[in-house]
Formats: structure tokens, sequence, C-alpha cells
């Protein structure tokens, strides 16, 4: 069974998986029967080891993977009856390999090639291109040539190449990996820019604190099902569960663990969060 | 293609530093006889059974042969598209296949990068090299396989159409790739 | 697309174990009598031959019939082709217009598609039973040179790596809207260049970083490099050569000595 989220407002699906099971060709099989929701104005992170399945539910959340059984709904049709092209405008991804999505000769006709594809006239083509360049901060970036960047602003045009088709629910595969610190950060606050103005995100991630500081909500992945599907809060409070998946907390949440015996609750998340219960436990006792 | 150093053809003695090609040339035509084999497997598209099928495998021999030069044209073409046929489950035509994309490398790498590459070269440099490829493939299937004319008549449409797509595609990809990531295509 | 179709298949064969030298002769013998031999018996009872080495091998169905699904349909083509291009002999079958059908020509027809059976099918003797590195290393030990039989070892090696990656990219692209079977084969040929580009791209990279590595391991520092596992002739090899070797002579003394038509 898996723990019910608790606090997630009950809004309007947008997707939702019933009974979802992939497998390959070669016979691995990725997805063994996933039940999950996602509503709109969700920040979802989903974790989990290598080869837990992460990417295959992205695929198959926006059709590029076909359930082997059980339905995928977006927006309430079957993905099994929707063309690819179709999904993209409601389920937006973005690779984990921006190499993989980039190949015009400037970040301005990268960014235009989606909404392009989907029929758009030129005029809402323009305005979309627009926000997207503007959401990723490519401005100074737009008569450049996309592969010539560096990692960290190529994923942020292959991620604003997927924002210009404007979709409802944008997946992220892994796109910190790769980033320093100072470009990471400022990817992720980008992303909340965009949640906060009502765009879901559903970010794959191996790093524990990226989720603490920036996820609502948290699907721990293993061996192709979902262990666990709570608040971010309630994941860090099991470590058990992050064992079982090899994650490892961040390591505030690893000492806050520690000091359990003293006093501090398990559900602390950041470095504010425990000098503060640190500072209250030493005024207390 | 000015430092190719030396080329396939001597070997080094025992003992000594062997004269074998740079190491670069290695990786770089190591890595376009494989992408020319799996771009042509990955773009196979058959059609109903007497229309054959159609891939864009061309467009990698001519690519080759026009940003890395005639040598690179004439390997990596001829080996990828023969390996793909392979892959393709018509070994059969492995060997033909091995010397007309062969020959269609090398002649479009001769031709078509004459006088540093203009235009109308790398037009004729396809069109030359194409046209080998089409009396290859013909010939060869007539007489050496024994096929009968007109199984061997019937593939020259989509060859020409093979042609004419892949020449477009392959000199575009080789005209953005050289200019846009120089440091890639220099050997 | 689901990636490639390795058709080396691990096994304890005695095809298995024959030398690979060994095999690439074989395989260039019976292509050579296949051309030799004009009875469609014979021609069949090569094929025959053929797959029962293949059984021998034990190639799995699914493999056999991958190799089989091709090697048909170019069998049933030239059956169908031949007759209409060629309307010598008598009796004549059918005739339309100045289309004939001869009754020479049809066995003709079956006799050359047989013929190209056999030729499609001894392939897979050689790729179901033998790896690529062995492949690569027999070349070179008959003579092909250590630097081309490396850049054929790099290229086999990044085949598979290749595929997977435009697999990918396909993906990628298709996640953006874009429909590569949709369409006439223009519209389809440039929808494919957003796909060729990536994967051009990525692979120079790779050759980039591939060529340093050369580097770094000594590449080239003297010609006569050793390997870690040699390529040794056994006894049971040599006997295999010369069966093989066999027969091949005997049917060709036969045809072009004794004169006899087989
Ligand atoms: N194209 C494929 N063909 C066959 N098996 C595959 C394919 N892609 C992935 N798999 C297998 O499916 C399982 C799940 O893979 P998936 O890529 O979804 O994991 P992941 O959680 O995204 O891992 P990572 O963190 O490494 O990105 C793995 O066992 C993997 O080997
Ligand atoms: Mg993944």
């Amino acid at each position: 069974m898996i723990p019910s989220a608790h606090g997630i407002p009950r809004e309007e699906k947008i997707i939702s998986t019933r009974n979802l099971k992939f497998t390959y060709e070669g016979g691995v099989q990725a997805l063994q029967g996933l039940n999950l929701d996602i509503r709109s104005g969700d920040y979802v992170a989903i974790v989990g080891g290598n080869g837990s399945g992460k990417t295959t539910l992205a695929k198959a959340l926006n059709g590029l993977l076909k359930p082997t059984s059980g339905t995928v709904m977006v927006n309430g049709m079957p993905t099994s009856e929707l063309k690819v092209a179709e999904i993209a405008k409601v389920v937006g991804y973005a690779f984990q390999n921006p190499d993989h999505q980039l190949f015009c000769s400037s970040v301005e006709d990268e960014v235009r090639f989606g909404p392009l594809n989907l029929g758009y006239p030129e005029q809402e083509v323009r305005q979309k291109v627009e926000r997207a360049i503007e959401a990723m901060n490519l401005g100074q970036l737009r008569a450049l040539a996309p592969l010539s960047l560096r990692l960290g602003e190529r994923r942020r045009v292959s991620i604003a190449s997927v924002i210009a088709m404007d979709p409802q629910v944008l997946i992220l595969d892994e796109p910190t990996t790769g980033l320093d610190a100072g470009e990471s950060l400022e990817l992720m606050n980008s992303l909340k820019r965009l949640n906060a103005e009502g765009k879901t995100i559903i970010l794959i991630t191996h790093d524990m604190k990226v989720v603490a500081e920036h996820a609502r909500r948290v699907i721990v992945m293993a061996n192709g099902r979902m262990i666990l599907d709570s608040d971010s809060r309630g994941v860090f409070s099991d470590l058990a569960i992050l064992g079982e998946s090899n994650l490892e907390p961040p390591p505030v949440v690893r000492l806050a663990h520690r000091l359990a015996k003293h006093g501090i609750p398990h559900d602390v998340m950041s470095v504010e969060e425990l000098v503060f219960q640190l500072l209250r436990s030493r005024g207390g006792g | 293609m000015s430092a190719q150093g030396s080329n396939w053809g001597n070997s080094g003695a025992a003992g000594k530093p062997a004269n074998y090609v740079s190491p670069k040339i290695v990786a770089v035509y190591g890595v376009l006889t494989a992408l020319t084999a799996a771009i042509t497997y990955a773009s196979y598209t058959p059609f109903s059974p007497t229309k054959g099928y159609f891939n864009l495998g061309d467009s990698m021999v001519f690519f080759s042969a026009l940003a890395f030069g005639w040598r690179a044209g004439a390997i990596c073409g001829g080996i990828g598209s023969a390996a793909a046929d392979i892959l393709l489950g018509s070994g059969i035509y492995a060997p033909i296949t091995l010397v007309a994309k062969g020959a269609e490398g090398l002649v479009a790498g001769v031709i078509g990068r004459m006088k540093g590459g203009k235009a109308w070269a790398v037009a004729l440099g396809i069109g030359a090299g194409g046209a080998c490829m089409i009396t290859t493939y013909f010939l060869g299937e007539w007489l050496l396989l024994d096929v009968g004319l007109g199984k061997a008549i019937a593939e020259i449409p989509i060859n020409i159409a093979q042609v004419v797509l892949g020449g477009t595609i392959g000199a575009l990809l080789s005209y953005y790739v050289k200019k846009s990531y120089p440091s890639l295509t220099k050997t | 697309m689901g990636g490639f179709i390795d058709l080396y298949t691990e096994a304890d064969t005695f095809l298995h174990r024959m030398d690979p030298r060994v095999k690439i002769v074989a395989v260039l013998l019976l292509s050579l009598l296949a051309f030799i031999l004009s009875h469609l018996y014979l021609l069949l009872a090569l094929l025959t031959f053929i797959f029962l080495l293949l059984f021998l091998a034990r190639a799995t169905i699914s493999r056999t019939a991958f190799a089989l699904k091709f090697v048909l349909r170019f069998m049933v083509l030239i059956i169908i082709l031949w007759p209409i291009f060629d309307p010598t002999g008598t009796p004549v079958l059918a005739s339309l217009g100045p289309i004939k059908i001869t009754e020479p020509a049809v066995w003709r027809g079956v006799t050359s598609a047989a013929r190209v059976g056999c030729l499609a099918t001894v392939w897979y003797i050689l790729m179901f039973t033998t790896s690529q590195r062995d492949l690569v290393r027999a070349l070179v030990k008959m003579g092909v040179r250590f630097d081309f039989g490396l850049t054929l070892a790099i290229s086999l090696r990044f085949l598979p790596t290749f595929g997977a990656l435009i697999d990918s990219i396909k993906d990628a692209q298709r996640a953006r809207g874009l429909e590569l079977s949709k369409g006439g084969l223009l519209k389809r040929s440039k929808n494919y260049v957003a796909v060729l580009v990536p994967t051009i791209v990525s692979a120079l990279r790779t050759a980039d970083t591939l060529s340093l590595a050369l580097q770094s391991r000594a590449y080239g520092a003297r010609a006569d490099r050793t390997y870690l596992r040699d390529l040794n002739m056994r006894p049971s090899d040599y006997v295999a050569l010369a069966v093989l070797a066999a027969i091949l002579v005997l049917p060709a003394f036969a045809k072009f000595v004794m004169q006899v038509d087989i």
C-alpha cells in the first residue's frame, strides 16, 4: 500500500494513471502497476535510484510510450488513442540530455520549432516564443547556435523549447545534473515562478536537496513501483524508505535524525528550520 | 584534410613506432562508419513489397565525403552501408553495397570538395557520385547476383530518389556542421 | 524501432568454437559454390545444407525468422519479375501484349531465387556464431592493417550506442510535436533533419573524446603490438577447412575440367 498524501488540495486531475504497466521489448518490466494522479498546479518531485523507472514513467505520461496494460489519461483522454503531437500540447517533456533536442542554428529558431509543429498561428507562436525566452532568461543568447552554448545554457534552451509549446504540465528529467550550484539555483527559481503562474511541474531528480527545498509532493520509485507518495515533509521523516531506493537525504536532514533523541523533530528540511529547532530545544532545556 | 598524416596503404615495421594514421582519424572514421550504418538502419522505411524500401543512408555517405573528404566518404560510406545491409537482413547486398556506396562517397568527396567546395562542385559531386552508385547497383544486381533485368530496373527510381534527397540533406548537414562546429570537422 | 538486433548469440556449438578465419573462408567458399552450381536441385541441396548449419549453430527461431523475412521477400520478387523480362524459350505459358511468360524462364527465375537464397543465408552462419571482437581479430590476423581493424572495432562498438541514441533523439523530437512517419518522402526526409543534426553532433563529440582516449593509451606506439588472447587454429579447424575446400573443389573440378553439367 502506498501511504496517501497529506494536505494536497484536491484539484482538477490533469493526468491520471490506473494500474499502469510498461514492459520494454527486451522483457524489462520498467513499470509495474502505477496509480497516480497529477492535479493542476502540483509541484511533484519523482525520485528513485538508477533504473527505477522514472524516465519510463515520464515517457508514458506524455505518450511517447503507450502502456503495455492499464491506462494513462490526459485531461480525460487515454494516451493510447492520442498522437504524441496532440499530447505535447498538454504535457511537455524536457529530455534528460538537452543535446538530444537541439538542432537549429539559433536559440530563437530552436524555441520556435515546437509551437510551429503544433500548428499555432504565427502571431501566437511569436508570443509563446517570447514568453518562453523570457521565462528561461535567454534574451541575450537568442541569436547564438544552441549546441555551441555551455551545458547550463543548453539545458535552459531545451526547457524553453518545451515551455514554448505552452503545455499545462511540464516534465523535467534531471534538469540539474551537470549544472553548478548557481546555475542550478537560477533554474529552480525559474521553475518556481512558472509554478506560481499556474504551470504544473513534475521534476525527476536525484538531488534530494532540490526536493527538500522546492517540491510540495514527492513520489519515490523503486523497481518500477511507487513506494511512497507523500508531501515532501513526509518523505524526509522516513529514512528507511529513502534507504530502500538508494537515495541519500540532504546532510541537514540526516543531522536532524541523529539529533532526534535530543528532541529535534523528524521533519526538519532546511538549515533554518534546524537552527530554529536547536535554539528552541536549548532554550527549553 | 591536409593534416591527414599517412594513408591507409603502408604498414609499420615490427619494433619501430608504427606508421599508423592519427588517432583522431581512427576515431572519426570509426564513428562515421557506425553512424552511417545506424542512420541507414533507423531511417529504413519499407514500402509495398514490389516498390522495395527507402532510407537516408546516402545523406551520411555524402556528409562524410563533403565534410571529411573522399577517404572518409569511401571508407565510412562503403563499410557503414554494407554493415547496415547485414543488420537489415539483406547481407546478400553487402558486397555490392560496399563498392556502390564506397564509389559514391569517393567520387562525391573528390569532385564535391573541388575549389573549396563551391555549390556547383557539391552538386556535381553528388550527381556524379550518385550515378556511380546507381550504375553499380544496377550492374551488380543484373550481372553478378543474376536477379534478372526486371528486379534490377525496379531499383533504379528508388535509388534516384535516395540520391536526390540524401544528397540535399548531406550537403546541408555538411555545410551546417562545418560552419557551426568547425572544431568537430577538423581531422 | 526497438534498438538493434545483435545477431551474435552466445552458445557452445562446434561452429561457435571454430576459428573465425575458417568461418570467413567457409562463407566465401560456399558463396562461390552457389555460383558454380546451376541446377535447381543442387542449389536446393546447398540451401538445405546451409540451414542445417544454422540449425546446428542453435540459431533461435526468432533470429532465423528475422533473417528469412527479407530473403523470402527477395526470392518471391525474383520469381515474379524474372519471367516478365525474359521471354526466351518455349512453351509459352501465357502472353499479354508484348509480355510472354515461358516455362524455361519461370524455371530460370526459380533457380536464380534459390541461388540468391543461398547467398543471403550463408552469412548468418558467420554472424550468428562469431562475436564482433573475434571477427575484427580474425581480419587483422588475415592481414588487414591494425589501424583499419581498430577503426572497424570502434564502429562495431558504437553501432548499438548510436542506435539507442537515434531512438532517444527521435523520442525527444516527437515530444516537440515532430511527426516522423507522416507525409511523403520529401516531408519525411525534411523532418528527419531534426534527428540527424543532434545525432551527428553527439557522435562527433564522442569521436573527439575517443581520439584523446586512444592517444592516452599509447595507440600506435609499436607495430608489433601483442594481444591478450590470440587466435589459434586447432586440429579440428584444419579438418573443417579441408572439408570445405573439398566441397568447393570437387564440384568446380567436375564442372570446369570434367565438363559435367551440374
Ligand atoms: N529502451 C529500453 N529498452 C529496454 N530496457 C530499457 C530501455 N530503457 C530503459 N530500460 C530499462 O528499464 C528500467 C527503467 O529505466 P528508466 O530509464 O526508466 O530508469 P530511470 O529511473 O530513469 O534511471 P536513471 O536514474 O538512470 O535515469 C531499467 O532497468 C532500464 O534498464
Ligand atoms: Mg532516467
